[in-house]
C-alpha cells in the first residue's frame, strides 16, 4: 500500500513538469533562430515578407552584416508591440511607427528615434535628393512644431503612395462615357450615377467604414474648395466648422448620397470589400490608394482600368491625400545605429527600390527607381506633387474633432443628419477640445 | 381490438414518431448546414486561384488547385510553425488540466482559512483578457528575461507558455470544482480504507470520474492556444519560434490578401483541432451537459 501511495505522490506532479520540459526542449532551435546577432527590423507589412527576406540576404552578401526582418500584423497589434518595447527599451535597431505625428513626436522626445537630418545632408545631401521630398517631409518636423521636437527628418520612406479614383474602362464605356476622358468635374461625375442605376451597376465604392479613408476624401475637397490656409485656420480655431466653406464640403457627401452613385452600405464597407467589388467589375469607380494596383492585379489581372484625380468642384487645382507609404526609423538607443542608418541608406538605393517595385508593385521612394513605372503606377507617381498629408499641415487638428467630423459625414451618407447639423456638432466638439487644451496649457504654464 | 386494429395503431404510432423525427430534422438541418457552410466554403476557396475565389462561386471548383496546400505549407513556413504550435498546445493543455484538477480538488475537499476568497480571486482573473494587459505583461516578462531577445530559445518559449497556463487555470478550476463537489465522499473513504492517500484518491478515484470535464477543459484550452497569436507577437521576435497563426498572417497583408492560400492555410490549421474534437467527442458532450446540470 505504501508503495502505491509513494508512486501516486511522485506521478501526479511529475507528469506535467516532465511533459513541459520535454515539449519545450523538444521544440529545439530552428534554423532561423540561430546565427550571429543580426540587425533587427520591425515592420507590419507581412505580405512583403519574401521580398524583405531576399533584400536581407542580399545585404548580408554585400556587407556581411546580417539583417532580420520581423513582421507583425495586424497593424494595431504591431503598434502595441512597439509601444510596449519602447517602455522597456526593447526596440530593435530599425522599426516603423504607426500613428499620427504626435505619436512620432512622443517617440522622438523619449529618445527612441535617431535624427536622420545629418545623414541625409551628408555629401551634399545626395541621400535626400534621391527621395521624393513629400514622402520625406511626412516624417519631418518643422521649426516651431507644437511637439517641441528639434526640426528635421526622422524617418526614411521605402515607398510612396497617394489616393485617387480608379475607374473601370469597360463599365464606363457601357454607360456611354468615353473611357479616355473620364469625368473630371463634379457634375459630370454625378451624372454617371443615373446611367449606372439604369444598368444596375454600383457607381462608387470605397472602404468608408474606415474613417481615415473617408477623411482623405473630405480633406481633398476641403483644401480644394477652401484652400490650405483656411483649413489650417480652422484647425487653429480661427475659422469655425459652421463656415459656409465647410458646409459646402459636407454637402458634397449629401449630393453623393442623393445621386445614388454610392454603393449601398458604403459606411459599413471595409476597403478589402470595396476592392473585391471593383476587381470583380461590379463597380464603376473606386476611391483607393496606389496599393490598389497590386491588389487588383492579384485579384483580376485582366481588369482594364484607369486612374483619375477626384473630380473638381471649382477651378482651383485638385489635391490628393498621400506621401510616404511606409517609413523606417532608427533606434537612437541602439549601439548599432550607424549600421542601421547604413542599411536604410542601402535599402533606399535604386537597385533595392527597383526590386521592391517589381515584387510589391508599390511606387518606390527613390525617384530614379520610379522613372519607368507601369502606366497605372505612373499616374500615381505623377500626382505626388499634388499630394497633401495631415502631418504636413502647419496646425494639427485634435483627434476627437476629426472623429466627430468623419462620423458626421457617415451620418450624412446614411441620411441621419444634414450638413448644417453635422457642422454644428463638429464645432461643439472643437469648442470643447479648444477649451480643454487651453486648460492643459495653463496648467503646464505654456502659452 | 382485432389484429387489424392493433396493426393500424402501431402504424399510426410509427407514423407519428417518424413525423416527429422529420420535424426535428427539418428544424436542425438548416442550423447544421449554416454551421458547416462557412467551413465548406473555406475548403472550397482553398482549391481556387486568387482570381477564381471571386469569380467561381461553385462549391466544387472546376479545376481544383491542390497545389495551394503545398504552397501554403512552404510559403507560410508551416513546417516550423505547425510543430511549434503542437508543442505549445500540448504544454499548456497538460499543465492547465493537471494543475486545474489539483487546485479544484483542493478547493472542493479541503477548507482552509481564506479558501473561499482565494477561489473567488482566482475566478475573477477570468475577467482580465491577455490583450488588456499587453504592456504590463511585456514589462513583467521582460524583467523575467522571458522576452525573445535573440539568445536561448527555451526562455521565450516559456514566456509564451506561462501566461497561457495562467489564463487557462481559472476556467479549468471553475469547471472542475463542481464536478468534484458532486462526487460522493464515500468513494474517497472506501479508497482510504484500501490504503490510498490524498493524492492516491485524487489519481485513482477523482480524476477518472472527472474525465468528461477534463475533456472539455482540454478541448477549449487547445482551441484557445492553437488560435493564439497576440501573445506570440508580444513575446517572440524570431519567426522560428512563432506559432501557426503567424503563418496565416503571411497571406493576409495590410493591403494584399491571398485568399486561396489563406483558406488552404486555415484548413491545415483547423485539422488538429477537428481531430482532437473527434477523438474526445463523447467525453466533451458528457462534460458539457454534466457541467450544465451541476453548474
Amino acid at each position: 500500500m505504501s508503495l502505491l501511495r509513494a508512486r501516486a505522490c511522485l506521478r501526479v506532479p511529475a507528469v506535467p513538469a516532465f511533459l513541459v520540459l520535454i515539449l519545450l526542449a523538444g521544440c529545439g532551435k530552428s534554423p532561423s533562430a540561430t546565427g550571429s546577432h543580426p540587425l533587427r527590423v520591425w515592420h507590419w507589412m507581412t505580405d512583403r515578407e519574401e521580398a524583405f527576406d531576399e533584400l536581407a540576404a542580399r545585404y548580408q552578401q554585400a556587407t556581411s552584416t546580417p539583417v532580420r526582418f520581423e513582421l507583425y500584423a495586424p497593424s494595431d497589434v504591431y503598434a502595441q508591440k512597439v509601444r510596449a518595447a519602447a517602455q522597456t527599451e526593447g526596440l530593435p535597431e530599425v522599426y516603423g511607427i504607426l500613428g499620427e505625428l504626435r505619436d512620432v513626436g512622443s517617440f522622438i522626445q523619449a529618445g527612441h528615434v535617431e535624427p536622420l537630418e545629418p545623414y541625409l545632408s551628408e555629401g551634399g545631401g545626395a541621400w535626400r535628393a534621391a527621395l521624393f521630398p513629400k514622402a520625406l517631409a511626412v516624417n519631418a518636423f518643422s521649426r516651431g512644431n507644437p511637439y517641441g521636437v528639434e526640426p528635421g527628418a526622422y524617418g526614411v520612406p521605402i515607398d510612396v503612395m497617394n489616393i485617387q479614383i480608379f475607374y473601370n474602362k469597360k463599365l464606363l464605356a457601357q454607360l456611354g462615357v468615353d473611357p479616355q476622358t473620364p469625368p473630371t468635374t463634379w457634375e459630370a461625375f454625378l451624372q454617371v450615377a443615373e446611367r449606372a442605376k439604369a444598368e444596375r451597376l454600383i457607381g462608387f465604392v470605397s472602404g468608408w467604414a474606415e474613417l481615415w479613408l473617408l477623411d482623405c476624401f473630405a480633406q481633398n475637397y476641403a483644401i480644394h474648395e477652401m484652400g490650405m490656409k483656411r483649413v489650417e485656420d480652422t484647425f487653429a480655431g480661427k475659422v469655425p466648422y459652421t463656415d459656409p466653406g465647410w458646409i459646402s464640403v459636407l454637402r458634397r457627401f449629401a449630393e453623393l448620397r442623393d445621386s445614388g452613385l454610392l454603393a449601398s452600405g458604403i459606411v459599413t464597407m471595409v476597403n478589402k470589400q470595396a476592392e473585391q467589388l471593383f476587381a470583380n467589375e461590379r463597380a464603376v469607380f473606386a476611391f483607393n490608394g496606389a496599393w490598389g494596383v497590386n491588389v487588383y492585379r492579384s485579384m483580376n489581372p485582366d481588369l482594364d482600368y484607369g486612374i483619375m484625380m477626384p473630380p473638381k468642384t471649382t477651378s482651383r487645382p485638385m489635391v490628393t491625400w498621400g506621401g510616404a507609404g511606409s517609413s523606417f526609423f532608427v533606434n537612437a538607443r541602439s549601439p548599432r545605429k550607424a549600421e542601421a542608418v547604413a542599411f536604410l541608406r542601402w535599402l533606399t538605393e535604386e537597385p533595392q527600390q527597383r526590386y521592391l517595385l517589381e515584387t510589391t508593385q508599390n511606387i518606390p521612394a527613390n525617384r530614379a527607381a520610379a522613372s519607368d513605372l507601369s502606366p497605372h503606377l505612373a499616374a500615381f507617381a505623377d500626382a505626388m506633387d499634388a499630394t497633401v498629408h495631415p502631418r504636413l499641415f502647419a496646425v494639427q487638428e485634435a483627434s476627437p474633432v476629426i472623429e466627430a467630423f468623419d462620423k458626421g459625414i457617415q451620418s450624412i451618407l446614411i441620411g441621419e443628419a444634414t450638413p448644417e447639423a453635422v457642422a454644428q456638432q463638429v464645432q461643439e466638439v472643437k469648442a470643447r477640445e479648444t477649451s480643454r487644451r487651453a486648460q492643459l496649457e495653463s496648467a503646464h504654464g505654456r502659452p | 381490438m382485432t389484429g387489424d386494429d392493433g396493426r393500424l395503431t402501431l402504424l399510426a404510432q410509427r407514423a407519428r414518431r417518424w413525423l416527429g423525427y422529420l420535424g426535428w430534422h427539418a428544424l436542425c438541418l438548416p442550423i447544421a448546414l449554416s454551421c458547416v457552410f462557412p467551413l465548406a466554403w473555406m475548403a472550397s476557396s482553398s482549391l481556387k486561384t486568387q482570381r477564381t475565389v471571386f469569380s467561381d462561386f461553385r462549391l466544387i471548383p472546376a479545376s481544383p488547385q491542390w497545389s495551394n496546400y503545398a504552397e501554403a505549407w512552404t510559403r507560410g513556413h508551416f513546417g516550423v510553425y505547425f510543430f511549434n504550435s503542437l508543442g505549445y498546445t500540448a504544454a499548456v493543455v497538460t499543465c492547465v488540466v493537471s494543475l486545474a484538477a489539483l487546485a479544484a480538488y483542493a478547493f472542493s475537499r479541503f477548507t482552509f482559512k481564506g479558501s473561499g476568497l482565494l477561489y473567488r480571486v482566482i475566478l475573477s482573473t477570468m475577467l482580465i483578457p491577455i490583450p488588456g494587459a499587453f504592456v504590463a505583461l511585456y514589462i513583467l516578462l521582460n524583467q523575467m528575461g522571458l522576452i525573445d531577445q535573440g539568445g536561448d530559445t527555451w526562455l521565450p518559449r516559456l514566456g509564451y507558455v506561462l501566461p497561457q497556463i495562467n489564463a487557462g487555470l481559472p476556467f479549468g478550476i471553475f469547471i472542475l470544482k463542481p464536478f468534484f463537489d458532486k462526487i460522493p465522499k464515500e468513494l474517497e473513504e472506501s479508497a482510504e480504507v484500501d490504503g490510498c492517500g490524498v493524492l492516491g484518491v485524487f489519481w485513482h478515484i477523482m480524476l477518472p470520474l472527472a474525465r468528461p470535464a477534463l475533456g472539455v477543459i482540454a478541448l477549449l484550452t487547445s482551441l484557445s492556444v492553437w488560435n493564439e497569436f497576440l501573445l506570440a507577437y508580444l513575446v517572440f521576435s524570431r519567426p522560428g519560434l512563432m506559432p501557426l497563426q503567424r503563418g496565416l498572417m503571411a497571406f493576409q497583408g495590410t493591403h494584399l490578401t491571398q485568399y486561396a492560400l489563406l483558406s488552404a492555410g486555415m484548413v491545415i490549421s483547423i485539422l488538429p483541432i477537428v481531430v482532437i474534437y473527434l477523438l474526445m467527442q463523447r467525453n466533451i458532450i458528457r462534460g458539457i451537459t454534466a457541467g450544465a446540470l451541476k453548474g
